[in-house]
C-alpha cells in the first residue's frame, strides 16, 4: 500500500498553479484558473500519478460557478483542482482527452449548468429530458420555471 | 349455463359464449406487468417480495408479465419523470382493453417527497388514468395485493355497466353565477 501524498509533495507538484491547501487528512485541494486547469491535471496526472477521475462537481454560488475536479490514485489521496467559472459566457476547456470519464460528467453539468466545454466531441443532452427547452439551466439558483412553458411530458390535456 | 352469483346473469344477457369464459378468466386470473416511472427502487423490491414465495400471489392466479402486451394490470411505481412520461404512456397503449392501472406508493399519487420538483410530473394520473392508488412509502405486500383485488372488484363492476363509463365524473355544467351583493363586501375586498 502506497503513502498519502504530503502537503509539501503536493505543493512542489501544484504549487505554480495556485494555492494549495490541506482540506481533510486525505484531501489536499489546490485552486487555479481556467485556463491553468488542463495543465494542473496533466501535471497531477503524470507527477503525482493521480490517473482516476472521482467526479466533477459544480456548484452555483450565486457570482460564480466553482468547478472541481476531485482526482485519485493508488496513493488514495484527494487532489481536488477548483476553478471559478464567471456567470455571463461561463466556458471551459474540455479534458476528455485526458480523463475519458470526464466526458460523461461534462455533458451532465452542460445540462444541468449551461457550462459550455470548449473541444468536447458531443456536448448534447444526457440526463434531461429530449424535449427540454433550450437555455433553461434548472440546477443554476436564479433559475425558475417559467410560466406556461412546456418542460417536456405529455402536451395534451387528459 | 346457471350463473352463480349476480353479477354474471346480467352479463350472460348480451355478452357471447366465448366473451363470458374471457371475462371470467380475466377475473379469476388477472397479469399484471409494472413500470418503474422513476421510483427510488423500493416500490419494486416489495413487489418483487410479493411476487415470491412468501406472499406468492401466484396462488391467487395473479401473473407477473413482461410484456406490456399479456397484461390486464399496469403497476406503476414511482413519481413520473418527464423523461419516462412519454413512455408510460406508450407503454399504457400497448395493453389490451379491459386495462387497469394501479399507481404505487407516496409518489405515485402526488409525487411524493419528489412533488414539484423541475423534472416530475405531479401525479400518474397526468400521463395514464388511474384506477387504483396504493398509500405508503413503500406499500407492503399485502397492500399490493389488496389493491390487486380491488381492481378485481372494480372489473367486475365494469363488466356489470358493460364499461368503464359508470366511473367517471359527471360532467357538470355550471349554473349562471348568481348576484354578487351589492353590499359593502366590496369595500373590503379592495381593501
Amino acid at each position: 500500500m502506497k503513502e498519502l501524498l504530503s502537503l509539501e509533495a503536493v505543493q512542489a507538484a501544484l504549487g505554480g498553479f495556485g494555492p494549495v491547501s490541506q482540506l481533510r487528512w486525505n484531501r489536499i485541494q489546490v485552486a487555479t484558473g481556467i485556463e491553468k486547469a488542463r495543465d494542473a491535471i496533466r501535471s497531477a496526472y503524470e507527477g503525482l500519478s493521480c490517473e482516476r477521475l472521482i467526479m466533477m462537481g459544480t456548484a452555483d454560488l450565486g457570482t460564480a460557478f466553482q468547478l472541481t475536479y476531485h482526482l485519485t490514485g493508488l496513493h488514495r489521496t484527494v487532489i481536488s483542482i477548483r476553478i471559478e467559472i464567471p456567470r455571463e459566457n461561463p466556458s471551459v476547456p474540455s479534458v476528455h482527452d485526458l480523463l475519458p470519464p470526464a466526458g460523461i460528467y461534462e455533458r451532465q453539468i452542460h445540462d444541468l449548468f449551461g457550462i459550455v466545454f470548449r473541444g468536447h466531441p458531443n456536448l448534447a443532452r444526457i440526463i434531461l429530458n429530449e424535449d427540454w427547452p433550450l437555455r433553461e439551466y434548472p440546477l443554476r439558483k436564479d433559475w425558475k420555471p417559467v410560466k406556461g412553458t412546456f418542460y417536456g411530458g405529455i402536451m395534451e390535456v387528459k | 349455463m346457471k350463473a352463480n352469483h349476480g353479477g354474471e346473469t346480467t352479463l350472460c344477457t348480451h355478452m357471447s359464449l366465448s366473451q363470458r369464459l374471457a371475462a371470467w378468466a380475466r377475473l379469476k386470473s388477472p397479469w399484471i406487468t409494472i413500470f418503474n416511472s422513476g421510483a427510488c427502487n423500493a416500490c419494486d423490491i416489495e413487489i418483487i417480495a410479493t411476487l415470491t414465495p412468501r406472499y406468492d400471489v401466484e396462488r391467487f392466479g395473479i401473473l407477473a408479465k413482461g410484456s406490456p402486451r399479456h397484461a390486464d394490470i399496469l403497476v406503476v411505481t414511482g413519481p413520473v419523470t418527464r423523461k419516462q412520461a412519454p413512455r408510460l404512456r406508450r407503454i399504457y397503449e400497448q395493453m389490451p382493453e379491459p386495462k387497469y392501472v394501479i399507481a404505487m406508493g407516496a409518489c405515485g399519487g402526488r409525487g411524493g417527497v419528489f412533488q414539484g420538483l423541475y423534472h416530475v410530473l405531479n401525479s400518474v394520473d397526468d400521463v395514464v388514468p388511474v384506477d387504483v392508488y396504493v398509500a405508503g412509502c413503500p406499500p407492503r405486500p399485502d397492500e399490493i395485493i389488496n389493491a390487486v383485488v380491488e381492481t378485481l372488484r372494480i372489473a367486475g363492476e365494469d363488466l356489470k355497466h358493460g364499461g368503464r363509463e359508470w366511473r367517471t365524473k359527471q360532467q357538470v355544467t355550471p349554473a349562471e353565477p348568481a348576484q354578487a351583493p351589492e353590499t359593502g363586501d366590496t369595500a373590503e375586498a379592495g381593501a
